[in-house]
């Protein structure tokens, strides 16, 4: 399907977090699918790592990130069980100016954190079937079923709409 | 936002005091609200309103579309009005019908697109939308009001001035959907784009177009013409619920360049050290207007009635005590509020700001967010536990293993997917909790942190869960303003000062709560007409009836 980027990022966020990420990492998995997807990369690179949780680069990707926004350590090389494509996404979806090189077998990223950039737009984004069927069973986990209590107090209750 | 050499200005009020739940919930509408901002973009273009497409039956039903040029670009209000059975009518999130749906379209709609509109916009979730759509809306109507309005004007006369006074509004919106929901633009796509810049834009100008749309239709049902007084009364009233309360918590960088900026003009303003003449007749008008609005302002809801009247009494008490002559006076007038109510000094920290638009209104070019957080993360486990003692003392205070201390949670119900807040130890879904309670989560960082020493990465790596709690600790030196100093899951707190307070910066008034979890207010009441986007369009702070 088609769907807007904020609609993929809030979804494939959710869908994280109903399948076992906490929710900084389920938030910068949202950014990174967004990413992923808008570049045309492989849905099953996020797939995988959903399928991994609660363990994988969903985890570890975002404390990797986190820790190249400082002077002290702009570089990070990854684990070879990593996909090159979902590091380069994560690495778009930092609100700084990275770049990811590929040398042999080793992938490493830096960061400029003197560089603020904004995520790429994109109008549309193509949602492949697979993958929205998994977001949405991910996702699904996260929701509460109503209740007879929600129903009466859980949005506010007592409303006079007719006048 | 750094001190750039701008302006001089007095200390920032601490975010210790400016970010706790009743203050927010004491915030009233002032000149750097989105709604005029939008405005005074508006004015200063000279925007024309066209009206290319009206065909509606004699009941007041069918489409209408409005255009309009802003910045360089197109843009039209797609109007579609139904015939909604009474039973059918609810402001309620669960409603599947209204009374009148909205499209802000990216350009001019030709037919096909007008029918496609026109054939999705009724159906609001339950449709998919396209780029072209750029915020998707519905109305209802106030019943009372149109029906007595349409009478009125059908029998040759005027409705009567005070149901116009009372109620306010002709419809109400219930949702005004932007950021790509359900397959409409997303923000990104316009938030470049001249006069749609700010903070939620776009859902101002529908809302303002909405407004001039039920002008129309109530004089086309009524085959008449509303007196121009009676029209610049009537908003667009709101009913807003728990939906908005979250945003505050989960786009802190938002909520803290608007409170910043807001903050940052009230400095701006204390540091003046004499105000002309002109400026002191000029405050002192402000200040009477804002008691006739007191005066104005009536709910049903008795505890908030009762809440009304003490501010009314209280602000005649601030404005005689008022000395606009003094050096430094606004300084001076915030200072003599200090220990009157929240809803004193925030009326006060409104009308002090009011008049000084060139001294205040560039700072609304910071309200946005084009990044995200931009911070250096501590590096050092016990850097991060000073940082948390020094600064986040609000978060560790409260006894979150106490049943008030966590009698609420946040969820989000799988019927609407829309937020919900449920009482932890009688309702089940507690386990999906959604993640707004950073207060218990900076507290527990901080409790395991205790027990470690060396670099915060190897920390996260094995407590992955803090992950979130460590980002906002990390975002507190850059960003002071972005939480909310208050425990979100305590039994005691009150989500409807959450959304007066988002919904002040979009410029309502009149807030009117039916619960603690939703209210009714009033956006555009007082605002220009599309023939009056002129140099005087943005004097309606806290508007009244009867000046």
């Amino acid at each position: 399907m088609k769907a807007s980027a904020n609609e993929v990022m809030t979804l494939a966020a959710k869908a994280a977090r109903g399948a076992g990420a906490p929710p900084a990492q389920a938030a910068a998995f949202g950014r990174a699918a967004l990413c992923h997807l808008a570049a045309d990369r492989s849905a099953v690179d996020l797939i995988t790592a959903l399928d991994r949780l609660p363990h994988g680069p969903i985890v570890s990707l975002p404390l990797t990130f986190a820790a190249l926004a400082t002077p002290a350590s702009p570089k990070a090389i990854f684990r070879a069980d990593v996909p090159p494509d979902l590091v380069r996404s994560y690495a778009e979806a930092q609100p700084f100016a990275t770049s990811v090189a590929v040398s042999g077998h080793q992938l490493t990223a830096t960061l400029d954190i003197k560089t603020p950039t904004a995520r790429p737009t994109v109008s549309r984004i193509n949602l492949p079937d697979e993958l929205a069927r998994l977001l949405n069973s991910h996702a699904a986990k996260t929701l509460v079923p109503e209740s007879a209590a929600s129903r009466s107090s859980g949005a506010g209750a007592g409303l006079t709409d007719n006048d | 936002m750094k001190d750039d050499g701008g302006p001089p200005q007095t200390e920032l009020r601490p975010p210790d005091q400016v970010m706790r739940l009743a203050r927010m919930g004491s915030m009233f509408p002032s000149r750097l609200s989105f709604l005029r901002t939008l405005i005074r973009r508006l004015a200063a273009e000279k925007v024309q309103i066209a009206r290319p497409v009206w065909e509606m039956d004699s009941g007041g039903f069918g489409h209408a579309v409005y255009t309009l040029r802003l910045g360089g670009y197109d843009y039209s209000l797609v109007a579609v009005s139904t015939d909604l059975p009474p039973e059918q009518r609810t402001d309620r999130v669960i409603a599947t019908a209204w009374d009148s749906a909205y499209v802000l379209y990216d350009g001019i709609p030709d037919a096909a697109e007008i029918a496609r509109i026109l054939a999705s916009a009724p159906k609001q979730e339950a449709a998919r939308f396209t780029e072209r759509d750029l915020i998707l809306s519905r109305a209802n109507k106030s019943v009372r009001l149109f029906a007595h309005v349409v009478q009125a004007l059908r029998e040759g006369r005027q409705p009567e001035p005070e149901m116009v006074r009372d109620v306010g509004y002709l419809m109400r919106t219930t949702a005004v959907y932007g950021n790509g929901k359900f397959g409409i633009a997303d923000r990104h796509m316009i938030d470049t784009r001249p006069g749609l810049e700010g903070p939620f834009a776009a859902e101002m100008l529908t809302v303002w177009l909405i407004r001039h749309f039920t002008h129309d239709l109530v004089e086309h049902v009524g085959g008449g013409t509303l007196d121009r007084r009676l029209k610049r009364h009537l908003g667009i009233g709101n009913a807003t619920g728990l939906g908005m309360a979250p945003f505050l918590v989960t786009h802190p960088v938002l909520l803290n360049n608007w409170m910043l900026v807001r903050e940052t003009a009230l400095a701006r303003v204390r540091a003046l050290e004499t105000l002309t003449p002109a400026e002191q007749d000029r405050l002192q008008a402000l200040a009477a207007r804002a008691a006739a609005h007191l005066h104005e302002w009536h709910v049903p809801d008795a505890v908030h009635q009762a809440r009304i009247v003490t501010l009314r009494g209280d602000w005649e008490t601030a404005r005689r005590a008022l000395d606009l002559t003094q050096n430094r006076p606004l300084d001076g007038a915030m200072r003599g509020v200090e220990n009157a109510s929240c809803d004193v000094q925030e009326l006060m920290a409104a009308l002090v700001i009011e008049p000084f638009g060139d001294l205040v209104d560039g700072l609304t070019d910071c309200m946005g967010d084009p990044f995200g957080a931009l911070c250096q993360p501590l590096l050092d486990v016990a850097a991060l536990r000073d940082r948390i003692q020094s600064d986040f003392d609000w978060a560790l205070t409260p006894d979150y293993d106490a049943p008030d201390g966590c009698g609420q949670f946040w969820y989000v119900s799988a019927a609407k997917q829309e937020p919900r807040l449920g009482l932890r130890f009688t309702e089940a879904g507690a386990e999906h909790e959604t993640p707004l309670d950073i207060g218990r989560r900076i507290k527990a960082l901080h409790q395991d942190l205790k027990d470690h020493e060396g670099g915060v990465h190897a920390f996260l790596a094995a407590h992955p869960d803090h992950a979130l709690a460590n980002e906002r600790v990390n975002m507190g030196a850059d960003y002071p303003y972005a939480e909310i100093r208050d425990n979100l899951i305590a039994t005691s707190c009150l989500p409807i000062d959450m959304l007066r307070c988002k919904l002040s910066f979009f410029g309502a008034s009149k807030f009117d709560p039916k619960s603690d979890r939703w209210t009714r207010i009033t956006l555009c009441q007082g605002a220009p007409l599309a023939d009056e986007l002129g140099p005087q369009a943005d004097d309606w702070w806290l508007p009244v009836f009867d000046p």
